[in-house]
């Protein structure tokens, strides 16, 4: 038990930190030499995120304002989603292709390493597409924020960076329990495109939502943290429900249980088909 | 325990057993698989006890299905023994995973464990990073390798442009890295040409011999065990059936050579002789018995027709006790 410990105590936050920043580069500079690819997805998210954008922008050349909720609000919300979601979108890419490697057998390989399992898997991958997405996000907030002439100050830039940390880990939180349910079972690419497809529901403000699809997206997946609550902490100061005064706290809990779940399956792994 | 300290692995009565649900067949079947509860319980391996001391390079054989990868398994910390004491170093492997894989290397077939993207040289400095080994251990590594192996031109590639056989080379040279005490070689030779496979042999005897790592190595290729292996440990159906050296082997079933007669119309013959039983004129005359013979030619049995031999009769074995074996056939044993 003690030497487990003093193992621990070796390989700390900083041993991580300084694996994870060499993977990163070396994996930045492998693909910039693949300068095609890199174009092209790049090129790729910028469509995306313009379609996107145009969809957002129809809706509300029709729809003035969404239940009580104008324009620039609304765009707030959903600049807001799109830098809560890059996290996810860059270093959280691998869990798409978990399941491939558990139903080959290439999950293996993750177990004989000396570092934790979970963070030697989510660290191959750097996903460079999610960085377009950031520029676009934070220009649409800016623009957003400008527009609802949202007082600049320490504090609520402080506050506003908390709350989009609390956003990520929610909508990575679900993003790691759908991958680990390949753990269990076969078919479980439809649960991660489901919860993914999910997402999209996060630039919405909740209160759009009946009762019981408020629930659910409360409670059980719970993407309405990813924007509207963190959101109406910034949007309307003076009345700030409790679960977004909760929300950094429930999303660090959320994401310590997907994590915990994910391991769980790790450790249930054996290695089939090898 | 305190005694079998110097020992690297030590398996006392070892079993893992796995629960099968028993599937049943139609839409109506997969159905009743969703509650069902019918698990039946399947013995991958079956009260397996060897010690390994260290230094030793171990050949563990035997045919696919024979429970070697579980064994591997269970030795690298993925799989918790149903039953048993199993120690590697010192410490329970299912236990103590991160610490356990300290101390050992893997390769697996063809799976690489090295970054895709990335130049050789990089993944080994990560592992580096990985596994805190000193520069100056890192530095006498390196010169070692490339002492041993063309190393240059493999440094700046990435394991993406590597051939096959370069591929596997640096995934061996990746689990010797932090010298650990105990390497895992499943398959290393799988699929590759003649000249890379001689390659791969010197260089795991080499690195054996001067960092006294002891090798753990599956294969099914019987140049491996001829070229590596001092200890030979074969299981089937998740039972020990043989361990001892390979000078053991060959005289395990007596001595047996192989007579090749070639007969009219070229045709030829292969009978494997056991000596102690019968000899070599006696099988020669019986053939110029039955016609003339044109040719003949006397072999040593290889350790691949031993290997054979022993799995074969191990199934016979298996056959008489569950009373399946009406028709024996003879495997053209001369007897």
């Amino acid at each position: 038990m003690n030497e487990a410990a003093i193992a621990n105590a070796k390989r700390g936050f900083s041993f991580y930190a300084r694996i994870y920043r060499k993977i990163l580069v070396q994996d930045l500079k492998s693909k910039m030499s693949y300068r095609a690819d890199f174009i092209i997805s790049t090129f790729g998210m910028i469509m995306t995120n313009t379609v996107g954008f145009m969809s957002f922008y129809i809706l509300f050349k029709n729809f003035p304002s969404i239940n009580g909720w104008n324009y620039h609000e609304m765009l707030f919300l959903y600049g807001f989603s799109l830098i809560a979601l890059t996290p996810l979108q860059c270093l959280f890419d691998n869990n798409w292709s978990l399941r491939y490697s558990v139903e080959s057998g290439d999950f293996i390989k993750y177990c004989f390493r000396p570092i934790n399992i979970f963070f030697y898997f989510i660290s191959e991958v750097f996903d460079v597409k999610g960085l377009g997405q950031l520029v676009f996000g934070v220009a649409v907030l800016s623009y957003a924020w400008s527009s609802l002439a949202i007082p600049v100050t320490v504090g609520t830039l402080c506050l506003l960076v908390l709350l989009l940390i609390t956003a990520s880990l929610f909508m990575i939180a679900i993003m790691n329990f759908a991958a680990a349910t390949c753990f269990w079972m076969l078919r479980s690419g439809y649960v991660m495109i489901l919860m993914f497809r999910f997402k999209d529901y996060a630039r919405y403000p909740a209160s759009i939502f009946d009762g019981l699809f408020r629930i659910i997206f409360t409670f059980v997946i719970p993407i309405a943290f990813i924007a509207y609550y963190p959101g109406l902490v910034i949007l309307h100061p003076d009345n700030i429900p409790l679960l977004s005064k909760l929300s950094p706290v429930i999303g660090v809990l959320f994401f310590w249980l997907s994590y915990k779940f994910w391991m769980l399956g790790a450790t249930r792994y054996d290695g089939t088909g090898s | 325990m305190k005694k079998e300290i110097d020992q690297a692995i030590v398996m006392e009565n070892v079993v893992k057993e796995f629960k099968v649900l028993n599937r049943h067949e139609g839409l109506r079947g997969s159905i009743r698989d969703l509650f069902s509860r019918d698990y039946r319980t399947v013995t991958a391996v079956d009260n397996i006890s060897i010690s390994i001391p260290g230094g030793q390079i171990v050949g563990y054989l035997g045919p696919n299905g024979a429970g070697k990868s579980t064994t591997i398994k269970m030795m690298t910390g993925v799989l918790e023994p149903t039953s048993g004491n199993l120690i590697v170093n010192g410490c329970v492997p299912y236990k103590n995973r991160t610490k356990n894989c300290e101390n050992i290397g893997v390769v697996f077939g063809q799976r690489s464990q090295l970054w895709w993207s990335l130049p050789l040289i990089e993944s080994f400095r990560l592992l580096k990073d990985i596994y805190l080994i000193p520069d100056r251990q890192y530095d006498e590594m390196m010169k070692l390798y490339s002492d041993l192996v063309d190393l240059e031109p493999l440094l700046h590639k990435t394991v993406r442009q590597m051939s096959l056989g370069q591929r596997t080379l640096s995934d061996i040279l990746a689990a010797f890295l932090h010298d650990p005490k105990i390497v895992f070689l499943d398959e290393p030779t799988i699929g590759l040409d003649v000249s890379m496979k001689a390659k791969i042999r010197d260089l795991i005897k080499e690195l054996n011999r001067m960092k006294q790592t002891t090798v753990i190595l599956t294969t099914h290729d019987m140049g491996d065990v001829d070229a590596l292996c001092e200890r030979i440990v074969i299981i089937d159906h998740g039972r020990m059936i043989y361990d001892n050296d390979i000078d053991h082997l060959k005289s395990y079933f007596g001595s047996y050579r192989i007579l090749k007669v070639r007969l009219p119309g070229d045709i030829w013959e292969e009978t494997v002789i056991d000596e102690s039983k019968t000899d070599v004129m006696s099988v020669i005359s019986d053939y110029q018995k039955k016609g003339k013979l044109l040719d003949i030619k006397l072999e040593e049995i290889s350790t691949e027709e031993v290997i054979k031999k022993i799995y074969e009769n191990e199934t016979n074995e298996r056959k008489k006790i569950s009373g399946i074996d009406k028709s024996r056939d003879n495997t053209g044993i001369a007897v």
